[in-house]
């Protein structure tokens, strides 16, 4: 409580001056991999300046404009969702509230970063459960368009940016079709025009890749795409099955992009060593899914991110398919799920805190809570990756204090008192 | 040798033709019988011979009667005897077919053979047809029309009826294979020549099936309405006829005439066949299936239920296996279902039920020859599969005496086979007899040209091999070496015709284009053809072929193993289990057990089940207890199982009714799929029990089916025994069809105004009829007096009222819930749960007041407008004010996470564990009237537990065994058994199909052609077409 009181005078006395903050007794889930159980995490204005090992270190009071003992809670990086809609749309059903498929198969050009709604009320229930960053990314079409990394408390499109134009998505050509519904599954089928769509996105690429910013003609489309060629943005492509990320890792090689991604990945552990070796690092797909064949195990999507770990890959964790914005704040609890089935705690901690922001290419200043990196982390009263404790009673984006509360969290409040009052 | 000779004098000869057998040749008289002209004939009037001898033939009588060389004697129409040796009178015309075999016509039962397909009247594209386009006083929906007679349109094409006789068919029993009541089917022979002599009964049987065909009415939209469409139309025929109402209704007219014919219904799969059988023994009477070739896999519950079936042998193909990123993919209960199927009429058979065969999907006489082997290979006789293509069919139709053997008295058709095809792969059918009257079929001689040909024409030698279908061979010809050995087959051409006993062959020689052209005539049985050719140069010069290899031309096959077949599964698919389950008495030993009830949580305790029930919990000595099974639970977590309030799992052919605002009549009892593997995938995730709900396109949408997960068992043994009855309905946008597209905005209501009108309307209905039926019943004992309509949609909205059956009802935004509740009120009945309520905190005292429940997501928003205002703290505010209230899935990934659901109300709201815990378990039991038996550990209660790793609520949890009435149906330790075998008798198939792949057998790409039930407009069935929006 008595923290709580002085966050509070914090959070109220947030602008303009420089401050330095001391935060102890606090159990540090650094988001590397490593976990502090009694650390000391220190911040002077928007950057960690100290985070270290109580047990092992000590600090001088006098340093600190102020101190704040967390009393035993859990403190964890901000968690970035990662290929999202999240702040692109409101309300699925609503087309007016949409803003993340045009029209067109070959959409490099569109920009996410400029529809991104930082009032979003969707994005208001997502950051009090931890997660903070969110990479805002187009989709449909083969070339989707260009996704940017935003925060989720800002007063624009611009002060929300942390990464103007992060990558390209391309949709990898389905190798099957068909599979129904989910009351009604039917089987899948071969995709009889896969080598023609992938000799019709070869082409572009091609294109692409001739295209002169000097001499050329002028196409906007080209133009967005010589980032993905020269490293400035990555190539995040969108495939779970196994022949599509054969045939991806073959594309790699050929344009030899120098941050290729994949998104989805579903099939991933199946290509093991080979992915592997080619250092493409994978963006999985909600583990909170069904197997997407009727034979395999009921718990493999469960199992995935513990089986990648163990053969090497680089992964992340992300939350995209159905009514995706909404639940981007039941991504710790995906990272919860991956925990209990096989991956260790901190593992599954980073899956949705480094690991993103390294894939990313954030990393430099989120996704871990150490010295010299912004100061965006968020404290829970309980282990966040499991619902019954994520319970956030702070958070800190850029060494700006935020609210915990949410309209929702009004609402209930609302009709409480009203029901109390009867 | 087979030699028809026609005298056309009246003189006998009598000659011996070998030594053995004294063969008779008779000449004979044509008779001039004088008939008096029912049909005015053109030209002078014509005979036929009256009576006809068949000597020396193998004759399959039928039954297990064979002749190995018999006689048929014929008379007009009709086989007069049948026997070892028949005197003939002089007159008789007299067939020698030494060495050829005879079979009884077959008779094919599913056919549509000169019927074409309907064309009904269309409405508007896209925009949804709510009424019946047909003119006349015709039955209300489009998919039922008793009154079409096939006999009516019957007018078959020649060529179809010649490749029917090919394989063998000389009846086809045919009809218009569209809709649900289809009319009636026409007995046929498929002779052609007169109809009037084809049409043996014009009115042979009528048809049944699921499907409503050409219909493009909106109604029914999917099974369950169709089942309840069915079902309306039988009570309809009863009313009709017994009430005499004052209106005209032509197709009942119809139909009332067609109580004493079969009656077929048409299956797409066992489970169909199941559901018809409901129908049924309702109505008191019987369908004769035709099945769709899985029935095996329903094997008892058929046999129960004393069936006939007709069955398809179009077995399967193998898939082609060659892509392993693609086979990977193939389920394996259609891997198993390959394997299995050729054994279906064999299970049925040995099982007692009473089997025909369909020719049915079978394209010619080689395939369905290569068919019957098969199904000879399984160890069934080849007199079981002649009877079930012959006299059981003859049987089923009630035509016995007439068709389907070869006996005296009965029609004389018949087939001629050059060889017995049940014995030897090359037999060919010659000729068919259908009604006394010959067919020939096969103009060939008879004699195997296979084999390898040295052609010599005036010096120009070649080495010619024919091989493949006889009346079409595939001919290549060799350029010969000095030695004339076969050297090159690049040089030359060849064409090869085949007319009777002659032959035109066209031998081009590619290096000067010159071409020799060979006409000859076959002797020797076909070892030497002789001839006339013209050379290039315009010479006429003779040319020979003599035979020097009977050379079999068919690629050897590689015979896979066939020793082994798999067993087929409960259910026949991955994870299904080897045996049917058997209840155990069990013993969990130290668990903590979550009650829910008084006593909480207990630490280290013991719980008994015997069964199917929890007969004791506490410390247990385990001494006392005889033959139990101890689980350890020690650190183990012991919990009630959960119960999914709003589940579409398990559910054939359409979750929504959605072709009428109110669907009361449909069920979704009608069509639980025990099939679905999403059963097993919410075993593991601990559920025992879920309410399959019909979906929200209506405002009354249809009834529910409260099921257990017994995996493995039959939807009927899903079911659960005296379970309330539950009905869904629905609020807001689904039922305004807000989502759907500009076209459908047709159906009453696109408001919420018009939903609260349904409403009041369907309700005052259902009064009206409900005081309708208590006047009659009143009045039935004084005099007689007229029943009312029997009608299904308001006896279900009367059970309403009578709170016989009670509300589920899909609910979002507060004006609504408010609105029903007061509906309710002034209505005199009561809501019992709502379903979503994602604005119940709103008004939860208001719910609280009228004693309803509340159902709802754990988290859900943001997927519609109408949840602009949900909040995750909705369960734990609804239920501070005493409402029940449950969290459910509505979802089949999610309902396997419902302790994570449960589990964020924890955090959204601050409930208890104890209390967060019920939301899933105990509340739904009483949401669904079922607590006296579920919801809790008790002794008496149903032994349903789920043991878990952890705190159920920890995200750390995961399933131990889930257990239903005692029945181990999920068991964490079993289910890596189980994914072991599904991989290796996954691996196993593969190999037996990749060597059929390789023996040249037809194959089939993996793909699903889609099955289309019903017209793609809609949004039953097809369900895919439409984003879920719960």
């Amino acid at each position: 409580m008595k923290y709580f009181i002085l966050l509070t005078l914090l959070f109220f006395s947030n602008s303009g001056f420089s401050q330095k903050v001391l935060y102890k007794d606090v159990i540090l889930h650094v988001g590397n991999g490593m976990r502090i159980d009694n650390a000391l995490v220190g911040c002077d204005n928007d950057r960690f300046i100290m985070v270290k090992n109580a047990l092992t270190s000590s600090y001088k009071a006098k340093n600190w404009d102020t101190i704040i003992s967390l009393e035993g809670k859990h403190m964890y990086p901000a968690f970035v969702a990662s290929n999202t809609t999240l702040g692109l749309t409101e309300i699925d059903a609503v087309r007016a509230t949409r803003d993340f498929d045009d029209v067109g198969e070959f959409n490099p050009h569109v920009r996410t970063q400029i529809a991104f709604n930082t009032e979003s009320r969707v994005s208001e229930t997502v950051r009090t459960n931890g997660v903070l960053l969110t990479q805002a990314t187009p989709r449909g079409g083969r070339v989707s368009g260009t996704s940017s990394v935003m925060r989720l408390f800002a007063w624009n499109w611009e002060d929300a940016t942390v990464l103007k134009d992060d990558g390209i998505h391309l949709n990898w050509p389905n190798s099957i079709q068909g599979g129904g519904w989910w009351a009604e599954p039917k089987p899948k089928e071969r995709n009889k025009n896969y080598s023609k769509e992938i000799v019709k996105l070869e082409q572009f690429f091609q294109l692409a890749f001739a295209y002169d910013v000097n001499t050329s003609k002028f196409d906007q489309r080209l133009q967005a795409m010589k980032g993905c060629f020269t490293g400035l943005k990555r190539l995040y492509i969108h495939a779970n099955e196994l022949q599509q990320i054969h045939d991806i890792i073959d594309f790699v090689n050929v344009f030899k992009f120098p941050f290729p991604v994949i998104v989805g990945g579903y099939d991933a552990h199946l290509v093991g060593k080979k992915l592997k070796d080619s250092k493409i690092p994978v963006m999985l797909d909600r583990i909170h899914g069904l197997p997407q064949i009727e034979d395999e195990a009921t718990d493999l999507p469960y199992r995935i991110p513990a089986i990648l770990n163990q053969q090497g890959i680089q992964f992340c964790l992300q939350g995209s398919g159905d009514m995706e914005a909404m639940n981007s704040r039941n991504l710790p609890f995906l990272a919860g799920t991956a925990m209990a089935y096989g991956l260790d705690e901190e593992a599954a901690v980073a899956s949705i805190s480094l690991a993103p922001c390294e894939i990313i290419g954030i990393a430099k200043d989120y996704g871990s809570v150490e010295k010299g990196k912004k100061a965006s982390f968020f404290v829970s009263e309980g282990n966040a990756l499991d619902m019954m404790t994520n319970k956030v009673t702070l958070i800190c984006l850029d060494g700006v204090l935020q609210s915990t509360s949410n309209f929702q969290l009004e609402l209930y409040e609302r009709y409480k008192a009203k029901y109390e009052k009867q | 040798m087979y030699n028809q000779i026609l005298f056309d004098s009246i003189f006998l000869f009598i000659f011996e033709a070998n030594m053995k057998k004294k063969l008779t040749l008779i000449l004979l008289l044509l008779s001039t019988q004088v008939l008096s002209q029912y049909r005015p004939q053109n030209g002078v009037s014509k005979s036929q011979p009256q009576s006809i001898l068949i000597i020396n033939a193998k004759i399959y009588k039928g039954g297990k009667a064979i002749l190995e060389s018999g006689s048929i004697l014929i008379e007009n129409d009709k086989v007069v005897s049948v026997g070892r040796t028949i005197k003939a009178s002089e007159h008789t015309l007299v067939f020698d077919m030494e060495g050829r075999t005879i079979l009884p016509s077959f008779i094919e039962l599913n056919s549509s053979v000169g019927i074409a397909p309907q064309i009904l009247k269309k409405g508007k594209k896209y925009t949804p047809q709510t009424n019946s386009l047909k003119q006349n006083s015709f039955y209300w929906n489009q998919a039922v029309h008793p009154e079409l007679n096939a006999s009516d349109v019957y007018n078959p094409d020649t060529k179809v009826l010649r490749k029917l006789n090919n394989l063998g068919i000389g009846y086809c029993l045919t009809r218009s294979d569209d809709g649900l009541i289809q009319g009636t089917a026409a007995l046929v022979a498929t002779h052609g020549n007169d109809l009037s002599k084809d049409i043996l009964e014009a009115k042979a049987a009528a048809f049944y099936s699921f499907s409503k065909g050409s219909s493009m009415q909106s109604y029914p939209s999917s099974q369950m309405g169709s089942i309840a469409l069915l079902r309306q139309s039988f009570y309809d025929l009863n009313y009709y006829s017994n009430s005499s109402p004052d209106f005209t209704d032509l197709s009942m007219e119809a139909w009332e005439q067609q109580s004493s014919l079969p009656r077929f219904f048409i299956s797409k799969d066992k489970l169909e066949i199941l559901r018809a059988v409901k129908i049924a023994k309702e109505f008191d009477s019987e369908f004769i299936y035709v099945g769709s070739g899985n029935e095996y896999e329903a094997l008892e519950a058929l046999s129960e239920s004393n069936v006939k079936v007709v069955l398809p042998i179009n077995f399967p193909k193998a898939y082609d296996v060659s892509d392993p990123y693609i086979s990977r993919l193939i389920p394996l209960s259609d891997l198993k279902h390959w394997e299995l199927a050729p054994f279906n009429f064999k299970k049925l058979l040995d099982r007692g039920i009473r089997v025909s065969i369909t020719t049915a999907g079978l394209k010619d006489a080689k395939h369905l020859w290569s068919s019957i082997r098969t199904l000879l290979s399984t160890g069934v006789s080849k007199f079981d599969v002649l009877q079930a293509l012959t006299s059981e069919p003859a049987s089923i139709l009630g035509k016995k005496d007439q068709i389907g053997m070869l006996k005296s008295g009965m029609l004389a058709s018949f087939t001629v086979y050059d060889l017995d095809p049940f014995e030897n792969e090359k037999a060919k059918i010659n000729e068919i007899w259908i009604h006394g009257a010959q067919q020939h079929l096969n103009t060939f001689n008879g004699i195997e040209l296979a084999g390898a040909y040295d052609i010599n024409i005036d010096g120009f030698r070649r080495k010619v091999t024919l091989s493949g279908n006889t009346n079409k061979p595939l001919c290549k010809a060799y350029e010969l070496d000095k030695e004339f050995k076969p050297i090159d087959s690049t040089k030359c051409k060849c064409d090869f015709q085949i007319n009777g006993n002659d032959i035109n062959v066209k031998l081009i020689d590619k290096r000067n284009s010159s071409a020799y052209i060979l006409k000859g005539k076959i002797s020797g049985n076909g070892s030497i053809i002789e001839g006339d050719a013209t050379l290039p140069d315009g010479s006429w010069k003779k040319w020979s072929a003599l035979k020097v290899a009977e050379k079999d031309v068919d690629k050897p096959k590689i015979s896979s193993d066939t020793v082994y077949v798999g067993k087929c599964w409960f259910p026949n698919m991955a994870f299904g289990s080897d045996s049917l389950s058997k209840a155990s008495k069990f013993l969990f030993r130290n668990a903590t057990v979550w009650t829910n009830e008084a006593d909480g949580i207990l630490e280290a305790t013991d719980v008994l089940v015997e069964n199917g029930k929890i007969i004791k919990i506490g410390k247990i000595e385990k001494n006392k207890i005889a033959d139990v099974q101890i689980i350890d639970a020690t650190g183990k977590h012991l919990t009630s199982g959960i119960i999914d309030e709003h589940s579409h799992i398990a559910i054939s052919k359409g979750v929504n009714e959605g072709g009428q605002a109110i669907s009361a009549e449909v069920s979704i009892g009608d069509v639980v799929n025990s099939e679905d593997i999403n059963i097993y995938r919410q075993l593991s995730g601990g559920v025992t029990c879920a309410q399959l709900l019909h979906g929200s396109a209506n405002p009354i949408g249809g009834q529910s089916a409260l099921v257990k997960l017994k995996w493995g068992a039959s939807p009927e043994e899903m079911l659960i025994n005296g379970a309330p009855g539950f009905i869904k309905f629905a609020l807001g946008e689904n039922v305004k069809q807000s989502n759907w597209g500009a076209f459908n905005t047709v159906r009453f209501p696109q408001t919420r105004m018009g939903v609260e009108q349904v409403f009041y309307d369907g309700f005052h209905r259902a009064r009206i009829y409900k005081d309708e039926w208590s006047a009659f019943e009143k009045k039935t004992n004084t005099k007689k007096v007229k029943a009312p309509r029997f009608d299904l949609e308001l006896e279900t909205l009367a059970e309403i009222l009578d709170s016989k059956r009670f509300i589920t009802c899909h609910s979002y935004v507060q004006s609504e819930i408010n609105m029903l509740m007061h509906v309710a009120d002034s209505m005199g009945f009561k809501v019992n749960t709502f379903t979503h309520i994602l604005e119940g905190y709103k008004v939860a005292d208001k719910m609280k007041a009228h004693g309803v429940g509340g159902s709802t997501f754990s988290d859900w928003w943001a997927y519609k407008y109408e949840v602009n205002d949900a909040i995750p703290y909705n369960a734990a505010l609804m239920s501070s004010q005493g409402v029940t209230v449950a969290i459910n899935s509505d979802d089949a990934e999610m309902g396997r996470r419902l302790n994570q659901e449960a589990a964020k109300s924890v955090k959204y709201g601050g409930l208890s564990q104890e209390e967060a815990w019920k939301l899933v378990t105990l509340n739904p039991a009483k949401l669904l009237h079922l607590d006296d038996e579920m919801g809790s550990i008790k002794v008496g209660k149903d032994a349903d537990l789920v043991l878990w790793t952890d705190n159920p609520l920890s995200i750390l949890a995961k399933v131990q065994k889930t257990m239903i009435e005692g029945h181990l149906y999920y068991d964490a330790d079993q289910n890596d058994v189980l994914a072991d075998r599904n991989r290796m008798e996954r691996a196993r198939i593969i190999q037996k199909m990749a060597l059929d792949n390789t023996s040249g057998n037809p194959m089939r790409q993996y793909q699903h052609s889609k099955e289309r039930f019903f017209h793609c407009d809609s949004h039953g069935e097809e369900g895919e077409t439409k984003t879920n929006l719960h």
